[in-house]
């Protein structure tokens, strides 16, 4: 048994635990480019990190705000999607497939792609809004209109990834709860938010979970949209992590960063964790 | 009978034994070697490729490419440097990264031909032994461009004040929708607020123009971007995108390539840019402007009298973590790029990258019309280092950066404030363990 779980157990040893073990201590340790010494400093880096206002007062709550309305608005439109594709009409696999694009698409050449589509001088809403009257806007120079289209392409890349899975469960719903309701004559809103809903719960939950765990960490839709401007007030988790250790050079306190972003996560996820196992308890 | 089959054996045992002796020092035995160059896909690199795959084909090496985006360039090839990669035999290597990558780099005092580059461009790039770590591959120095059949010669700007009333005047005219574009996201700054900084008698840290690190340490790594001398930088870039409006309001968040692309669909009369965009500005396959490209001396701000411009190189370099035989096969093939003065005039004609060997500079003195306009509107002029050259100008950079566009996103009246705690926040990057 231990020689059949032993390959993947050496790929997760290699490649998330060791690393993982080398990143938290670089952490306690000033480690720099140009100081190689790696000296011992404890808590130093945890301390600044938690000291520093722009980390409490902008990154993590445009952190957990991206997270939250990303993963909301996604479920919400994947849901919707769901229930589209969960009928028989022609050309539903191509609906489908159309649907799906977004997701097939690298999120880096997506964002670009966003990028482009709200430059304010050559892209089609920039047009648009010209042509409408409203002259051209400067969508990312500001903050909330920056964070807007970055909510907008996380939320494009992601609602047809919920709509994928949320389908897969709708297909598996047993037929017989629905047809009694037909049979009590329940409208189809009623329907859906006392049968479908309940009966989805569990698939929810774990999607939801899931895209919770990944949306704490976006990075590449951030980065290329916005580079966490203007003047760092778009900057999420990520992004702080990569210039304190990209940017700035800094590996001990990038690392700290890190750490302290995977501790915040493993909290909320573990605390999302629990609600699921009720959620799916109660859907049972 | 069998002593004959015996000759014949040892005679095609001989022939065997010459061919094999013969070929491993052939050609097509050392066409095995082969070279990785890492760079940043610019025109002036793929340029200077070019010269280095000519002689590598002489010396019978492959030269292969990576190309790694600008964006992540210097954190990708530090993490490469730093983890002992033996990815790139030849890095692009430049000014504002020259002294964090020295000691991992090769020294290249030994390479061929240069003696013949200019000596001020080389400061970023002494180790603490003081040798040399870069081979200069182009000049790249700021230049103002503007469009000549809109501006005529009596028009050029000479002052930011006529900078803004000529922009405005095209504008109103509707002959272009702006006056001046140019980059200003993190890492774009050279483009609008920094020209105009040093043409303005201003700087980062005091004294301005200083860019020994012992002075600078003793003055305490002072920033002067709360001074009335910058605070009017800030002041003339807010006006020029929210009252005078002569750039888009969303030049805060260009890079170079949404800058060049205003200014090369015809859209912008004026640009600043390095020098090496003339190739890509004059191509009628990619701008509208082409052919009407001219290049005149900075137009100055109230603290200066005269111009004042960068002009730094862009080089070649090469890792430590290289093996030894490819080590001397780069600096071979590099010293032959660095003397191929007829591989540096094709250079300089396709793309406007100033050839990195000065005896080069004469030749075309005398020759080019175009490289002589270049030289006197910035090899001619003062000159100022576009960067500072110690271990924490990243982190200064992004500082500034976000100081400079946090006031001009902000309210004009809030400026002050805004640069005030920039100042600090500039100052702690500086100084930062």
């Amino acid at each position: 048994m231990l020689l059949l779980i032993a390959p993947a157990g050496i790929v997760l040893v290699l490649f998330q635990i060791v690393p993982i073990v080398f990143g938290a201590n670089a952490s306690f340790r000033d480690w720099q480019l140009f100081n190689p010494a790696q000296t011992w400093v404890g808590l130093k880096h945890y301390l600044y990190i938690l000291g520093d206002s722009t980390f409490l007062t902008i990154v993590l709550p445009n952190t957990f705000l991206l997270t939250f309305l990303s993963v909301t608005l996604s479920l919400i439109g994947g849901l919707a999607l769901a229930h589209y594709l969960h009928r028989n009409f022609a050309g539903q696999w191509l609906m489908q497939t159309i649907i799906l694009l977004p997701q097939m698409i690298a999120p880096v050449i997506g964002a670009m792609m966003m990028r482009w589509v709200f430059n304010d001088q050559f892209g089609v809403v920039a047009a648009f809004l010209d042509w409408v009257g409203f002259g051209p806007i400067s969508w990312l120079a500001q903050r909330w209109p920056s964070f807007f289209i970055v909510i907008l392409t996380d939320v494009w890349i992601w609602t047809p990834w919920f709509a994928l899975i949320l389908l897969a469960g709708l297909r598996s719903l047993p037929r017989e709860p629905f047809e009694a309701a037909q049979i009590d004559a329940a409208g189809a809103w009623r329907t859906f938010t006392h049968l479908t809903l309940p009966m989805l719960r569990p698939v929810i939950a774990v999607c939801v979970l899931i895209r919770s765990i990944d949306a704490f960490r976006t990075f590449d839709v951030v980065w290329i949209l916005t580079g966490g401007g203007p003047a760092r007030s778009t900057e999420v988790f990520s992004i702080y992590t990569y210039v304190e250790t990209f940017v700035n050079l800094d590996f001990g306190r990038g690392s700290a960063a890190a750490i302290i972003g995977a501790l915040i996560i493993l909290v909320v996820a573990g605390a999302m964790y629990k609600v699921a196992g009720r959620v799916a308890d109660v859907a049972r | 009978m069998p002593k004959r089959k015996g000759l014949v054996r040892l005679q095609l045992s001989a022939a065997l034994a010459i061919w094999a002796a013969a070929s491993w020092g052939s050609p097509a035995a050392q066409a095995e070697e082969t070279l990785n160059i890492c760079h940043g896909g610019h025109p002036i690199m793929v340029a200077s490729q070019k010269i280095l795959d000519k002689w590598a084909k002489k010396e019978s090496v492959k030269l292969t490419t990576t190309l790694i985006a600008y964006d992540v360039y210097v954190p990708k090839v530090t993490q490469m440097l730093t983890t002992g990669s033996a990815q790139c035999d030849i890095i692009w290597h430049n000014d504002d990264w020259g002294q964090l990558w020295q000691q991992y780099l090769v020294t290249t005092d030994d390479v061929a031909g240069i003696r013949n580059v200019a000596k001020q461009p080389l400061d970023a790039f002494w180790n603490d032994q003081h040798e040399l770590t870069v081979i200069p591959m182009a000049h790249t120095v700021g230049t103002f461009f503007y469009r000549k059949d809109l501006i005529s010669d009596a028009e050029v700007p000479k002052t930011f004040a006529d900078m803004v009333q000529i922009g405005q005047k095209l504008q109103k005219e509707g002959k272009v929708k702006w006056g001046y574009v140019g980059g200003m996201s993190f890492n774009n700054t050279w483009f609008t607020l920094w020209w105009t900084m040093w043409n303005s008698g201003c700087d980062i840290f005091k004294p301005i123009y200083e860019r020994d690190n012992k002075v600078l340490a003793a003055n305490g790594w002072t920033s002067i971007i709360d001074q009335p001398c910058h605070q009017q930088i800030v002041d003339f870039w807010w006006d020029a995108l929210h009252k005078d409006r002569i750039a888009p309001e969303a030049t805060t968040t260009y890079g170079r390539n949404e800058a060049n692309a205003i200014f090369m669909a015809g859209d912008a009369a004026m640009t600043v840019a390095d020098s090496t965009f003339w190739g890509d500005y004059n191509d009628k396959n990619k701008s509208r402007a082409a052919g009407n490209i001219g290049m005149v001396p900075y137009p100055i701000g109230p603290g200066r009298s005269k111009p004042i411009t960068w002009l730094d190189i862009w080089g070649w370099a090469i890792p430590k973590s290289v093996s030894p035989a490819h080590q001397a096969l780069a600096k071979k093939l590099l010293g032959e790029m660095l003397t191929d003065e007829d591989g540096q005039v094709q250079m300089w004609n396709e793309t406007g990258g100033p050839p990195p060997n000065v005896r080069v500079w004469d030749r075309l003195t005398a020759s080019d019309p175009v490289f002589r306009k270049l030289k006197e509107v910035v090899f001619d002029q003062d000159h100022a280092h576009s960067a500072y050259y110690f271990a924490n100008w990243p982190r200064v950079h992004k500082a500034y950066s976000d100081a400079a566009i946090k006031a001009l996103t902000g309210k004009r009246e809030d400026i002050p404030a805004v640069l005030k705690e920039g100042a600090k926040a500039v100052h702690d990057a500086a100084v930062a363990q």
